[in-house]
């Protein structure tokens, strides 16, 4: 009996399109921006398939993957098509509520090769199921202001060179120029505890599941210092991400370098400062680090009703090369499909970055980017971490006392 | 208590009376919706957090999936380095700096309005009330914009006289203090009205009986008005201890889930929020929330038994 | 739990009050008044201000402090961000907060009459029993709140969903309660009683008169409460476009980090869409509310 069913469901996903079609509505759960990038594809999915209606529904990036988790501890209430955060898709990995894309019908062992390797490892769980189908990813870069530089007579290799010449043209920037260096001294914490990780590290602990953090880690204690030497030079302007007053200093140009992932060019573009069209540039992250800021995935939950037209329409915005570029160029959503990457538009220099062909830097970057090992207690470790480096920075606290203090407090949480 | 008027004796003794039955019968039933309602809406949830209290439970392993721990997530709780201790730390202090003015500036508000300003009561209290009307996504967005370091209003008129800026939103011993505003600015109009609701209760023969035995207004005030006023009062404070205690979405908002500035205005309520629906450790978030209810409870309790310690006065 | 009911004497009309002249005292109350309403009125001017300018305008320093007219131009740029779905989520939240008014107003009234009015047996239970579920956090009860909509009733997704569990709540029962046992003397039950009313007849004929302006205050707190509930309509998914309710609306179109759409002039007209019916039925209702109370509340 079960073959059979199996067997229908396959032959119906095989014929696809040519069937003939009864009149289907399945539900797509997503956020801000992605939804964008669906309402993108969406004409061209209602010609393809007119009987199958999509139904799009965004909430608020929190708000979504909150409600994803009620759906998924309650089997209750789930999409027909999930789409999750990267920062989410390892931890809905671990759970058990996701269909594994490995096993028939799906068999999407033969797709992996497509997409971006990095993508692909962290959409799978220990137990090597493989849930979410990337659909774009944030290639880490830094975003520079070349007229500031200019002004201040710094040579832009110098920012990436090492951490140390990172600071030292800081300080020249901020002496000849007055602008700050970075937003905040948390941002430069945030991307040397991400980036240069070793073999079987993740961010907060390792592999074997052992917390990393501590006075004698060198990773974070640079990290702490690094930060903490930006703040005590007055290099950056203690502003934080997302804030009004970041939109107003990308504007104005008194911070000089953002450290983001390559849509951040695309929004600064769009609303955040378009009158700075020409006078941005980006690089690599320093010390040859390279790590992955936001990326977006589509699962199908085992509770789903329309399994099989879920899974055409995840096909049909992962591996579809055009959707994936109508996805680009309307949204920013930098492409997870390797093909995608490949295609002229990629040799074209970006006008807002004067022309620069900043989208091969991204590829090769992002081609470059090792997966990082989640870890159930990552947010927790996450949130005490930067609470101690908020005493180092806010209070002067010793820096081996933060560390020390951290490891006692994610230790007792981590159980 | 009074006694229920006694039935006319002449009355025929009869084994059931409609009349005597839907007496009886009445104050059940109009109580019974709330108990109807708790019954179908309230208990199970209640249990089920309670149960889970006692298990580690990441949901999204899915129902059933959880494991038995015993106390271990109040012992978890209650250990001494734990945000939970600091969370409790910073939600009393909000509490304080948005709850005790509110009180300490509604209830002479209220007194002068009823005293002396009675022509325009009706104009006065609905502009202090409006606040009230506003909701916490709203009301953050504009007080962001208030409090912005380099753009704000704040700011702005600081810089006029030559001072700041100051970094209201981010500077982590100013963060709570800027949350407490917005609650405070939210609410203490909201007393007003209760207080002077209150205060249209107690009959004038009182002041005019208090006047002829020559009070002044002060006397007045504290012999007659605050102990008439009690009840209102007690609804009022318990309000604010509960509302205060629970505080989520003004600092949820406005200085996002992390809590702002080194968790700064990371409240009880957030955290919880945070550990079971963030960190994914239903268990614990259950029994932190318990905790927090045992605190709102021992609170109340102090507030109740203030007031009816006092209570022997009238 | 509960305290000692006050026995408040019947109210009498009041004497006229004599015209006050200016004392520096009375300049002070002015004062101390005027200034606690104009910290109340600011946010409001500023919400209207810059809900009527330009984007760009919005946010600079020197700020702009009166109006624009941008006030359309903002309007249609609401209307694109919520795929023209911000009237009709209005409307949702317009639905929600009535039903939810009504109900609450009645079963709350009539709980709290009969808490403040009759001795029953296990009266105190029942009430202490009440006032301890005020007090517990509904944090972490989002799982099993969501279970019960879903899975007994199948109200996920509905209005219903949000106005129903709260007809009959703590807060209300409580504030019609201490109301009640200071506002309304026992006797006057008692004469109802031997005219030979029934007891719900006394409630609705003798007690709903009497507590309009508490009425009117549980209206207004429970219409408000209702039409900024912000973490139910979450729970209780009402996520489409066009089930969403206005404070959902707002946070997905202004907030979280992935929003590459916000707009100052399409958020600030949103704020100001959220607040305009409050303001509207309150100043209607603040009459009731103020007329009720400046009458003496009471009369025999």
């Amino acid at each position: 009996m079960k073959k059979i069913a199996m067997f229908a469901l396959v032959s119906a996903l095989l014929a696809g399109t040519a069937h003939a079609q009864d009149k289907v509505t399945i539900t797509v759960a997503a956020f801000p921006s992605l939804d964008t990038s669906i309402k993108a594809v969406l004409p061209a999915w209602n010609k393809l398939h007119p009987n199958i209606t999509i139904k799009l529904v965004a909430q608020e990036f929190a708000d979504h993957h909150n409600a994803m988790t009620t759906a998924l501890a309650t089997g209750q209430g789930l999409p027909d098509v999930m789409a999750v955060e990267i920062g989410y898709v390892g931890k809905f990995a671990e759970g058990k509520g996701l269909e594994d894309l490995n096993k028939a019908p799906y068999n999407a062992e033969q797709y992996k090769k497509l997409f971006t390797p990095f993508t692909v490892a962290q959409a799978t769980s220990a137990d090597k199921r493989f849930i979410a189908m990337p659909t774009d990813i944030g290639p880490g870069t830094l975003l520079y202001r070349k007229d500031v530089l200019d002004k201040a007579g710094v040579d832009p290799a110098q920012l990436n060179k090492s951490w140390e010449s990172y600071l030292a043209a800081g300080k020249v920037i901020k002496a000849k120029t007055g602008a700050s260096l970075i937003n905040t001294a948390q941002s430069i914490y945030g991307v040397v505890s991400r980036t240069n990780l070793k073999a079987g590290e993740g961010i907060y602990f390792d592999s074997k599941n052992n917390l990393l953090v501590g006075p004698d880690n060198a990773r974070f204690l640079r990290a702490f210092t690094l930060a903490k030497q930006v703040r005590t030079e007055g290099l950056d302007a203690k502003i934080g991400e997302w804030s009004n007053e970041w939109y107003d200093a990308f504007k104005k140009g008194t911070v000089a370098s953002q450290f983001s992932g390559a849509w951040l060019t695309g929004s600064l573009e769009s609303y955040m400062a378009p009158d700075t069209k020409g006078l941005w540039r980006v690089e690599n992250l320093p010390e040859g680090g390279y790590a992955s800021w936001g990326g977006s995935f589509y699962a199908i939950p085992t509770a789903a009703k329309n399994k099989q037209w879920a899974w055409e329409f995840i096909k049909f915005m992962t591996m579809d090369k055009s959707q994936q570029l109508a996805a680009f160029t309307i949204n920013g959503a930098f492409p997870a499909l390797l093909t995608a990457q490949n295609d002229n538009i990629f040799s074209q220099g970006v006008p807002f970055l004067g022309n620069q062909k900043a989208r091969v830097l991204w590829r090769d970057a992002a081609r470059k980017t090792q997966p990082i090992d989640v870890n159930k207690y990552d947010s927790v470790a996450d949130q005490i971490v930067n609470t101690e480096l908020t005493n180092v920075l806010e209070q002067g606290k010793d820096i081996k006392q933060a560390l020390t203090d951290a490891r006692t407090q994610i230790l007792r949480r981590a159980r | 208590m009074q006694e229920r008027v006694p039935l006319p004796t002449s009355r025929p003794r009869r084994r059931w009376s409609y009349d005597r039955f839907q007496q009886r019968a009445a104050p059940y039933m109009f109580v019974s919706p709330f108990f109807i309602l708790f019954l179908i809406f309230g208990l199970f949830p209640l249990g089920f957090s309670l149960f889970l209290a006692f298990h580690l439970w990441n949901p999204l392993d899915g129902l059933g999936n959880w494991q038995y721990v015993g106390w271990d997530n109040f012992k978890l709780a209650l250990g001494a380095p734990d945000q939970f201790w600091v969370s409790l730390k910073i939600t009393v202090w909000i509490g304080l700096l948005s709850g005790v003015p509110q009180h300490l500036i509604a209830l002479p508000l209220a007194f002068v309005i009823n005293q002396s300003l009675r022509k325009w009561q009706s104009g006065i209290s609905t502009i202090l009330f409006l606040p009230y009307i506003t909701n916490a996504v709203a009301i953050t967005i504009v007080f962001g914009m208030l409090y912005s370091e380099n753009l704000g209003l704040l700011n702005y008129a600081l810089s006029v006289v030559g001072l700041g800026p100051v970094r209201w939103l981010a500077q982590p011993d100013l963060v709570p203090v800027s949350v407490a505003v917005v609650v405070f600015w939210r609410y203490v109009g909201w007393n007003v009205i209760l207080y002077l609701s209150g205060l249209q209760a107690i009959s004038e023969d009182v002041y005019e009986a208090a006047t002829v035995d020559g009070a002044s207004k002060v006397q007045k005030f504290f012999y007659i008005t605050l102990p008439l006023l009690k009840p209102m009062m007690f609804y009022a404070f318990t309000l604010t201890i509960v509302g205060n205690m629970q505080l989520f979405e003004e600092p949820f908002i406005m200085v996002g889930q992390a809590g702002g500035s080194g968790g700064a205005a990371l409240t009880s309520a957030m955290h919880i929020f945070n550990v079971a629906f963030r960190d994914l450790d239903m268990g614990y978030g259950s029994a932190m929330a318990w905790l927090l209810f045992l605190a709102i409870f021992v609170l109340s309790m102090i507030n109740n038994y203030l007031f009816s310690r006092g209570g022997g006065r009238q | 739990m509960t305290t000692q009911p006050l026995e408040t004497p019947i109210a009498t009309p009041r004497p006229p009050r004599q015209k006050s002249r200016f004392s520096f005292g009375r300049a002070g109350l002015w004062l101390f008044v005027g200034v606690a309403c104009f910290l109340s009125l600011v946010p409001f001017y500023l919400m209207f201000v810059w809900s009527s300018l330009p984007s760009a305008q919005i946010f600079t320093v020197p700020p702009h402090l009166w109006f624009g007219d941008a006030l359309v131009g903002n309007f249609q740029k609401m209307m694109t961000a919520t795929d023209n779905f911000a009237l009709r989520q209005f409307w949702n939240s317009l639905y929600i907060a009535a039903l939810s008014t009504v109900t609450t107003l009645f079963f709350c009234s009539l709980a709290g009459f009969a808490f403040a009015m009759y001795d029953f047996k296990g009266k105190q239970y029942l009430f202490g029993f009440i006032l301890i579920t005020m007090l517990i956090p509904p944090l972490v009860m989002d799982i099993p709140s969501f279970l019960v909509m879903n899975n007994f009733l199948h109200w996920i997704g509905t209005p219903r969903a949000l106005w129903v569990p709260g007809m009959a709540n703590a807060f209300g029962i409580f504030l019609m309660r201490q109301y009640i046992v200071s506002a309304l003397p026992k006797s006057l039950i008692e004469a109802a009683r031997l005219d030979g009313a029934s007891e719900f007849g006394i409630f609705m004929k003798v007690v709903v008169p009497l507590i309009r302006p508490i009425l009117a205050t549980l209206g207004i707190v429970t219409f408000v409460g209702s039409w900024n509930n912000f973490k139910g309509a979450l729970i209780m998914r009402l996520s489409e476009d066009s089930t969403m309710t206005l404070p959902l609306s707002l946070r997905k179109i202004t907030g979280g980090a992935t929003n590459v759409n916000a707009d100052w002039g399409a958020t600030l007209m949103m704020v100001v869409l959220t607040v305009i019916p409050l303001l509207i039925i309150f100043l209607f209702a603040s009459r009731q509310v103020i007329s009720g109370l400046t009458s003496g509340a009471v009369k025999d």
